[in-house]
């Protein structure tokens, strides 16, 4: 059985694996278009963090770790066409054409960061840094830059601009909601970052949308908003990610948002084709169909659909759009649904927000918690953290206990350690009225 | 634009021998069709042969008997016009070019010949006139795609939908599950009501605006310029936050001209309910161009009646339409006439009286000259606005149209009195406005007509009093209207 994979980043990488572990004799190929292997999308935020010295340490899987298992790969490998009915795809290698047969074909061709609809932002330089390539070349722009735009106030954005102003750039944040991070907190919990975003000297441009972005003769760069611009010496694009899959044929069904259309068993509508990652809606926080371009998610349907190539026998169970980070200065951490999003669903939701001690000694460090549950039954459908200390391992288990559908009450009967050095009276991911040291609770 | 603008000319002719069979109790003699249809008896012969045949398929529910002196026509009763159009339509071939083009946003000219069965040069000439209809939406077909301004093509997909295409059968054709769980969400996060009947409307702008929510290089220059007025608007934010948060839930990569595109839209047609339109009305801002074209329109409407002030919740209600009317105006261009408009004027005329129609044409004429640019008697926009401002017109008039209370309270002799008396009120009553009744010491009047002087004033309150000089004479019957007259103002 030939298994040939499009796309080598996480998603495919994880397939490819999984598909060895379960198919020992299966001929298994990777084509991928970038010329490096395993660059982790965010490297440069790490090198810029100096949690890497060099941006080729930014690598998830070595060529030894794929040759070990017997997994093929062809490197700058662009896959041009997909024909379904005949079971062979065509792609370019090194400016030659070149043919290739499958079995089974998983479709794992990842996203791209780039906008349709702001004019000027496919220029080089409006900086993107998914790739190997392009963070090179960004690493480089930013270095002679002094002043610094970035278009989007999602994840990327938010800390882009904390490593950012960490250098000592100046840096203009523009976002067209009302607040950054959107998708994963809601406002009242964003408050302490944004405040510390202003302190810090980020300049804040919220509800503004870019509809162009200009170059200078000065080399500058304009960024064209809904009212007013920015000019600063680099762009960077901060935007959502989109699938970028001209290379499939007609038969291959896609959602009006372009994503490919899969079952729970991630199979497209033709046989022997899968498709994982970012070319895939999920079942999402809500249990409807979303987007959620995440690397776990990436892994999870690569692992899932290597699972069901001979038969469909493991679901894919969702995701909760689990993320943990730290920007200006503060660890943020979510899953599930957010008060905002619950509009989106038909259940009545309540939520609360508390503040609690991280140990029972008297310096202890605090953390904010929200949490968003089902009003009648109580199950937790989402929750959100922010602290100054690294509390992002526990929104985990928050995460697991909304996955296994646990209420408020069945969270409070769950056994943790105790230690006084280390937790409280009772464990931080609890919803318990009394243990909070500010009560806050919310309107609804 | 005209539902007939998607016919051929023989079918247009066919339809108005229907509605003219319609419109004359069933039969009409064929001097009468000739005359009406301007055409030699042979084609109306041909025409009728034609209509036969189209008819089959109705199984016997539509007839039609013709024998070179009358033509008639029966209809079973759970058949209407309404459906005989649509059997036209569904055979238009201008209809499937729109469609096919919704459907497929871009269309090659092989594709669509193979697809409608019909030559290159007939293709051609359909699209040329489907063209010179489209001009007054400031959109085209060209090169296989609709092109214009967004808001304007998904405008008139909408009217299309509503009122050209079977819009059961489109509602039908797309799934629905998205669309309640975005039009319930939208509910929430406005708090407003959406009900039934603006459901389904918001339902074919939503399937419309989502078929097109990907297409790139969306023209939007004039709706971003009418748009400065309304980036601070309180309204355009929400719907702003919430089209980026929903649309941050697909890959699908949103700009603020969409959430543009849906302000004007849910503004200028009816989605919200009055009340919820009214919260809106005590945010926005007054100076705004369409909010204070409201101001004006409503004062000068209320200025023309000599009205001091209207009730509380009629004056909610005008601002309401108002805004709708103005909406349009402002951001909109082109229609589809689904009523007659010359016909609904011609009626409206004898029912309202020409100085009505002629008073919303001065309306029309104001806000126009500030809102729009658009001139022309051939403009759809203008001529469904128009009547809208006669409706508007009409309906204030009849809740402001106050009933005067008239007693007749003669002074003779009991049989006299009683017959005069029943005499004088048969020959008021046909006065428009007027109730008239034998007087009745207990109730309040308005104006008393009596044959004597009143020995005590107060006995009538504050009622007017006429003092008939000769009952039943022209002389106090052009007095009492006078008062009439007087009291209504």
């Amino acid at each position: 059985m030939r298994v040939v994979i499009i796309g080598a980043s996480f998603a495919g990488v994880a397939a490819a694996f999984e598909v060895r572990h379960i198919h020992p004799d299966a001929e298994i190929l990777l084509l991928e278009k970038q010329d490096t292997l395993g660059y982790i999308p965010s490297g440069l935020h790490l090198y810029w963090d100096k949690k890497i010295s060099d941006l080729d340490e930014a690598r998830f899987v070595t060529e030894g770790q794929l040759d070990k298992h017997g997994i093929v790969y062809h490197l700058n490998a662009t896959v041009q066409k997909v024909n379904t009915t005949q079971k062979i795809i065509t792609y370019d290698q090194h400016d030659l054409s070149d043919q290739l047969s499958y079995d089974k074909l998983i479709i794992a061709a990842g996203s791209r960061q780039l906008s349709e609809k702001i004019t000027g932002s496919a220029q080089e330089s409006v900086l993107k840094y998914k790739r190997y390539d392009e963070a090179q070349a960004a690493l480089i722009k930013v270095e002679e830059s002094e002043h610094i735009t970035i278009i989007g106030g999602g994840q990327v954005g938010v800390e882009a601009a904390d490593l950012l102003t960490t250098m000592e750039k100046q840096v203009t944040l523009v976002e067209s909601m009302d607040y950054v991070l959107f998708k994963y907190l809601d406002e009242d919990m964003i408050k302490p970052i944004e405040k510390n975003m202003t302190e810090k000297g980020v300049d804040l441009r919220m509800r503004q949308t870019v509809s162009s972005v200009e170059m200078e003769s000065d080399q500058k760069v304009t960024v064209c908003l809904g009212e007013g611009s920015v000019t600063s010496d680099a762009v960077i694009m901060g935007v959502n990610v989109r699938p970028h899959l001209p290379f499939l044929d007609e038969t291959i069904k896609q959602h009006t948002d372009q994503t490919i259309a899969v079952d729970r068993y991630l199979r497209t509508s033709v046989e022997d084709v899968f498709a994982v990652g970012d070319c895939i809606q999920l079942s999402g926080p809500g249990e409807d169909r979303v987007y959620v371009p995440l690397i776990n998610n990436a892994v999870r349907t690569g692992i899932v659909a290597a699972a069901n190539l001979i038969e469909p026998s493991r679901t894919f169970k969702g995701s909760l759009r689990t993320i943990g980070t730290r920007v200006f200065g503060k660890y943020i951490a979510s899953t599930g649904m957010t008060e905002a999003e619950s509009l989106f669903t038909d259940r009545t939701v309540e939520s609360h927000r508390q503040e609690v001690r991280l140990t029972s000694l008297a310096d202890s460090d605090t953390v904010t918690l929200k949490y968003v549950y089902d009003a009648k039954t109580h199950e937790l459908l989402g929750a959100q953290m922010i602290s100054d200390a690294n509390i992002l391992e526990k929104i985990n288990v928050l995460a697991l206990a909304i996955q296994s559908k646990q209420t408020l009450e069945d969270l409070q009967q769950t056994d943790y350690f105790f230690n006084p050095a280390y937790s409280q009276m009772t464990a931080t991911t609890n919803l318990i009225a009394w243990m909070d040291e500010r009560a806050d609770e919310d309107e609804n | 634009m005209k539902i007939e603008h998607f016919l051929e000319k023989n079918e247009v002719r066919e339809i108005t021998i229907f509605n003219q069979l319609v419109l004359n109790g069933g039969t009409l003699s064929y001097g009468k069709m000739l005359n009406h249809l301007g055409v030699s008896k042979a084609s109306l012969e041909n025409d009728l042969s034609s209509i036969a045949v189209r008819i089959e398929g109705f199984d016997q529910k539509v007839q039609l008997q013709y024998d070179g002196q009358t033509i008639g026509l029966s209809m079973s009763d759970d058949l209407s016009l309404q459906q005989i159009y649509r059997l036209y339509l569904d055979q238009s071939i201008k209809l499937q070019i729109i469609t096919f083009l919704f459907k497929h946003q871009e269309f090659s000219i092989t594709q669509l010949t193979q697809k409608l069965a019909i030559s290159e040069s007939s293709l051609f000439r359909k699209i040329k006139e489907l063209n010179s209809h489209l001009k007054e939406f400031g959109i085209k077909i060209r090169n296989g795609q609709m092109q214009g301004e967004e808001l304007q093509i998904r405008y008139f997909y909408f009217q299309f939908y509503c009122y050209i295409e079977n819009k059961v059968t489109f509602l039908a054709e797309h799934p629905n599950d998205r669309l309640t769980q975005m039009i319930d969400a939208m509910e929430k996060f406005l708090n407003v009501t959406i009900t039934p009947e603006n459901r389904e409307r918001l339902t074919i702008w939503l399937i419309i605006s989502n078929a097109r929510v990907s297409i790139i290089d969306k023209q939007a220059k004039r709706l971003r310029t009418q748009m400065k007025a309304y980036r601070k608007d309180p309204f355009f934010h929400k719907i702003q936050v919430f089209v980026l948060r929903y649309f941050s839930r697909y890959s699908i990569e949103v700009d603020e001209v969409e959430s543009m595109i849906h302000f004007a839209f849910l503004l200028a047609f009816p989605v919200l309910t009055e009340p919820d339109f009214h919260e809106y009305r005590l945010l926005r801002d007054r100076h705004a161009p369409i909010a204070s074209m409201d101001t004006l329109i409503a004062e000068t409407i209320i200025n023309h009646f000599k009205y001091r002030r209207l009730p509380y919740m009629l004056e909610r209600d005008m601002s309401y339409h108002l805004t709708h009317i103005h909406t349009r105006l402002y951001f909109f261009q082109g229609d589809i006439e689904i009523y007659e408009y010359e016909g609904i004027i011609a009626k409206e005329k004898q029912i309202v009286g020409t100085n009505v129609v002629s008073f919303a044409r001065t309306l029309l004429k104001t806000s126009t000259k500030t809102l729009a640019d658009k001139t022309g008697e051939n403009n759809s926009l203008l001529k469904m606005e128009l009547l809208k401002y006669i409706s508007l017109l009409v309906l204030i008039t009849f809740k402001m149209a106050s009933v005067i209370q008239v007693g007749i309270d003669l002074k003779m002799d009991g049989l006299y009195k009683e017959t005069l008396g029943e005499l004088l009120i048969l020959k008021l009553k046909p006065i428009k406005g007027v109730r008239v009744e034998h007087y009745d010491p207990t109730k309040i009047y308005d104006l008393v007509l009596t044959n004597e002087e009143p020995k005590d004033q107060a006995n009538y309150d504050d009622a007017r009093i006429y003092i008939l000089s000769e009952i039943l004479s022209s002389f106090d019957m052009v007095n009492i209207q006078r008062i009439i007259q007087e009291l209504n103002k």
